[in-house]
């Protein structure tokens, strides 16, 4: 099998021929094989100049961007005032809606800006070397968490209380910008929405809110970007089982589950999530990384590794991951470690 | 009318009866103190064991946060000068290259609600202002937070900054990508993964 026929595989719940290999690799392949951290987040041709590096020494089974994306390059088209140093993410520094007005203005923006232009260009550069053989994932954000980029994370969370109108009529504006966002993705050459449910997460806001705010609007741009062919593949933090979040994203066409930590230290145990997801979709592990990864010994990471796919053996719909982004400052020899682990694991 | 009235009223943060319930306190006779330390600070404590329990999230405890800070006002000129001091000095920052600051919000108004004195150095802080501001204020506890991985090392920059100026001022951090296990690497005094464990920690190392 090859990475795309392994993943593919592995989202159907199929069988594989070893365990498909996933981490969020994006930032340390920028750091590690970038010509700077910023332009292989954000150029087309460094992305993908660092990207076809990072293959040539690591196993693994997709391609991953969007980093730049979601932090830069949306909240800057819908307009924010973003920054862009060299070596860390794109920063926020100033949001863009503070009125019902600010919304009607967001509803009619032209999102493809040169910025946006240049990294479409950097995943149709990779596609046309990728072909069909390794996949691309990107990573993208749902309306509540474009929502609270635009005005403000604690005030959205006030206004949920203060001014629900204003969430709502937020997110309505967004969620057709979401949807062409990710329709261009797709035709880009992205094969799996990497969803990303930031700051709806059970860590944050209470199973109520999600079904109050943000079940409807996410559900909307999933099942969409479903139809249009890509494989949508949420990423929440918190227990998404206990709280019963996980119930109401099965309820929408998804192909995946990535769970995110529990707390900066634990995660979700990923036999309850195949408990409660059974054969329905596949899941995603969730190796902290910022545990052992990050500041542990390359046998301490061995070990990590080891006892998540030992843990996870025999699961169908199985996929290697670590349960967040990982760390640009993530030691080489730590992400080559776990990479030589998952590939030479004994699946079968 | 009762402190437990006051504390009630926060806890389900209803604002506009915890500030006529604090004006018919003070009206009333109940002691200054009490109001301060046993309704607006002993609300705060109940809200943070709602968070950490599940009970409620963040939109809660901003509104608890808030409909505290609105009876503190009510409050404020009928305190001692120095009764918002005297439980200590917080300095606390979101670090340079970082302008994330939901969970340094978060726990200011925590630590403000517990009754410390706290100076809010706001965003992309750099290691030299925490340092200067420590000493300016006299700091009991200095708070670093990052949400972007990529901020971390500036923590560790920071830490050893204060240990090489030698203040008094112990060093906690928290934020999302940050560990227990990496305060100790860095030679922080502490680490909190949310805002009531904050308080919790600043308490203990203050009474040490």
């Amino acid at each position: 099998m090859n990475a795309k026929e392994r993943m593919d595989a592995a989202i159907n719940l199929k069988p594989v021929d070893k365990v498909p290999n996933a981490p969020f690799t994006e930032a340390p392949v920028c750091q590690y094989f970038g010509s700077t951290f910023k332009a292989s987040l954000l150029e087309g041709p460094e992305m993908l100049k660092a990207h076809m590096k990072s293959l040539e020494e690591f196993k693994f089974d997709w391609v991953m961007l969007g980093m730049g994306f979601i932090g830069g390059i949306i909240p800057e088209a819908l307009d924010c005032q973003v920054s862009y140093p060299e070596d860390v993410f794109p920063i926020i520094k100033k949001t863009s809606v503070f009125s019902m007005e600010d919304i009607k203005r967001i509803a009619g923006k032209n999102m493809f800006t040169e910025r946006m232009e240049s990294f479409l260009e950097g995943i149709r550069l990779l596609k046309k070397e990728l072909k069909d053989e390794v996949p691309i994932a990107c990573e993208y954000i749902s309306p509540f968490t474009i929502a609270t980029r635009l005005r403000g994370t604690n005030e959205i969370m006030m206004d949920m209380y203060d001014n629900p109108e204003l969430v709502h009529a937020l997110q309505d504006a967004i969620v057709p910008l979401d949807i062409a966002l990710g329709k261009a993705l797709i035709d880009a050459g992205v094969d799996y929405i990497f969803y990303g449910a930031d700051m709806e997460c059970p860590i944050l806001l209470s199973p109520k809110h999600y079904k109050e705010f943000v079940h409807e609007p996410t559900t909307k741009v999933c099942n969409e970007l479903s139809r249009l062919g890509s494989k949508v593949l949420p990423h929440m933090c918190g227990d998404i089982v206990k709280t019963g979040i996980v119930d109401m994203l099965l309820k929408m066409d998804i192909h995946g589950i990535m769970p995110g930590n529990l707390t900066q230290e634990k995660v979700l145990d990923i036999r309850e999530l195949k408990e409660k997801v059974k054969d329905q979709i596949c899941i995603f592990d969730n190796i902290n990384p910022n545990g052992p990864l990050l500041i542990g010994k390359p046998e301490e990471v061995a070990k990590e590794t080891l006892m998540h796919l030992n843990r996870a053996k025999g699961i169908t719909g199985y996929i290697f991951s670590t349960a967040g982004t990982s760390s640009p400052f993530t030691p080489k020899e730590n992400y080559l470690t776990m990479d030589r682990e998952v590939v030479n694991f004994q699946w079968k | 009318m009762s402190v437990t009235d006051i504390l009630e009223a926060v806890v389900v943060f209803n604002k506009v009866a915890v500030v006529e319930n604090v004006k018919i306190a003070i009206d009333s006779g109940i002691s200054i103190d009490d109001i301060l330390n046993k309704g607006l600070i002993g609300a705060m404590d109940v809200v943070g064991e709602k968070f950490s329990s599940g009970e409620i999230f963040v939109p809660e405890m901003l509104q608890a946060a808030k409909a505290m800070q609105e009876g503190l006002e009510v409050l404020k000129p009928h305190l001692e000068s120095d009764a918002l001091m005297e439980k200590g000095t917080v300095i606390i920052g979101t670090v340079k290259g970082d302008l994330h600051d939901i969970g340094k919000n978060l726990v200011t108004m925590m630590v403000e609600g517990a009754g410390f004195n706290v100076i809010d150095l706001g965003v992309d802080v750099d290691t030299e202002k925490f340092v200067s501001e420590a000493q300016a204020y006299n700091a009991d506890v200095v708070c670093l937070s990052a949400l972007l991985t990529t901020t971390m090392p500036v923590m560790a920059k920071t830490v050893e900054a204060f240990k090489e100026a030698g203040l008094k001022a112990k060093t906690i951090i928290g934020g999302a990508p940050v560990t227990n296990a990496y305060a100790q690497q860095i030679g922080a005094d502490g680490f909190s993964d949310n805002a009531p464990g904050a308080v919790e920690l600043i308490r203990k190392l203050v009474a040490a």
